[in-house]
């Protein structure tokens, strides 16, 4: 029974970990690449973390447990921290105006000024 | 000159592999240094300072000597890019612009560095403290307690962090923490012992000789996280703000 937990959600961390690597690579630009390093990872670390304290439950004792509640407060950690970090990059980049990726024909932005800061193709 | 720096190069590194081939190879049990000295630490370290981490007991105990200077090591890296920095007639403008002033546009940073602050403190402590048991030691508490500094400097301003642990204190403190690990190896030096043979506290903390390595690591360990959360800190806002403690990063 939580062998099957475990698996389940391992596969779910390792499935959202791949949406996430797919999504680094393949978004066209800065704002859209990050967002989805930070949603993704976060999930998906957590999901394994989560599976990672379950299977440490085998054998229930006071250790066990503790190593469990160690995992779940790394869990809040990360929670707190994984986004805020990705929230300041990508706050940095709207800083700095990097441009933001629109579909090619598309009316342009009007707060667009046409200069790409970024050093980056698009 | 390039040619005679590349033959330079050649021959030395000639040299060196010809010297690599007599080293030991990897991980070879039969080696020298695995035959005499490992054994006796991994067999009595246990036996003789009651720290059940062989690292700390060889870094803290059997080596204290070399772990002092490797602290006093880092304050002089401090203190150099202190005195470089600090007080230098600049002769160019800076070359990092100062920070847009945003009022309100950082409050996530804000509360999530509030939130994660005094977590990131307490686990520094917590890696201090038990260096002995499982990794972790002076160092690496340091650096966690530094980086947490860094963090409120970061997210608010460095004059925030510079009002919670002024400038005077951070220098005092750094040179406190080699000043305090030290000062564990004069006491023992005065009792007639070695120097930093913490044996010569049991007498005066009224413990084992067994307690007494035991705690004298850990002294020695918090001297070193001091010195190492001061210097981090100050590396910090010199490099980020040019030297000026104004504003920066």
């Amino acid at each position: 029974m939580l062998d099957i937990l475990v698996i389940l959600c391992m596969a779910a961390g390792l499935f959202f970990f791949f949406g996430t690597t797919v999504g680094i690579i393949r978004f066209p630009d800065f704002y859209t690449r990050t967002h989805a390093a930070g949603k993704g990872d976060t999930l998906s670390v957590m999901l394994m973390l989560a599976g990672l304290a379950l299977y440490n439950l085998h054998h229930l004792s006071l250790a066990t447990l503790l190593v469990s509640g160690k995992i779940g407060i790394i869990c809040v950690v990360v929670f707190i921290a994984s986004p805020t970090a990705t929230h300041a990059i990508m706050d940095a980049g709207y800083e700095a105006k990097v441009r933001s990726w629109s579909r090619p024909g598309a009316p342009k932005d009007p707060d667009d000024d046409g200069q790409d800061n970024s050093g980056e193709k698009l | 000159m390039k040619k005679t720096a590349l033959i330079i190069i050649a021959v030395l590194g000639i040299l060196l592999l010809r010297a690599a081939e007599d080293l030991p190879s990897w991980g070879d049990p039969q080696s020298p240094a695995s035959v005499h000295l490992s054994n006796y630490y991994l067999e009595e370290s246990y036996e003789e300072t009651s720290v059940p981490n062989i690292v700390t007991a060889v870094l803290a105990d059997y080596r204290s000597y070399d772990t002092l200077f490797e602290t006093v090591v880092i304050f002089c890296a401090g203190i150099t890019v202190l005195l470089i920095l600090r007080r230098t007639p600049r002769r160019w403008p800076k070359v990092i612009s100062p920070r847009p002033n945003r009022p309100g546009a950082d409050i996530i940073l804000q509360t999530a560095a509030r939130l994660l602050v005094p977590m990131m403190q307490l686990f520094a402590l917590y890696v201090v403290a038990h260096g002995h048991h499982s990794p972790g030691g002076g160092f690496q508490g340091g650096v966690i307690l530094g980086a947490s500094l860094i963090l409120l400097a970061l997210s608010y301003d460095i004059e925030m962090a510079l009002h919670r642990f002024k400038e005077k204190f951070v220098l005092l403190f750094s040179a406190g923490g080699v000043l305090l690990y030290a000062a564990i190896g004069l006491v023992c030096l005065y009792l007639g012992r070695n120097f930093l043979a913490y044996g010569a506290w049991a007498d005066l903390l009224g413990i084992s000789e067994l307690a007494a390595h035991s705690h004298g690591m850990l002294g020695v360990e918090i001297g070193v996280a001091i010195t190492v959360l001061c210097i981090m800190f100050s590396l910090y806002i010199d490099l980020a703000s040019g030297g000026d403690l104004d504003e920066g990063l």
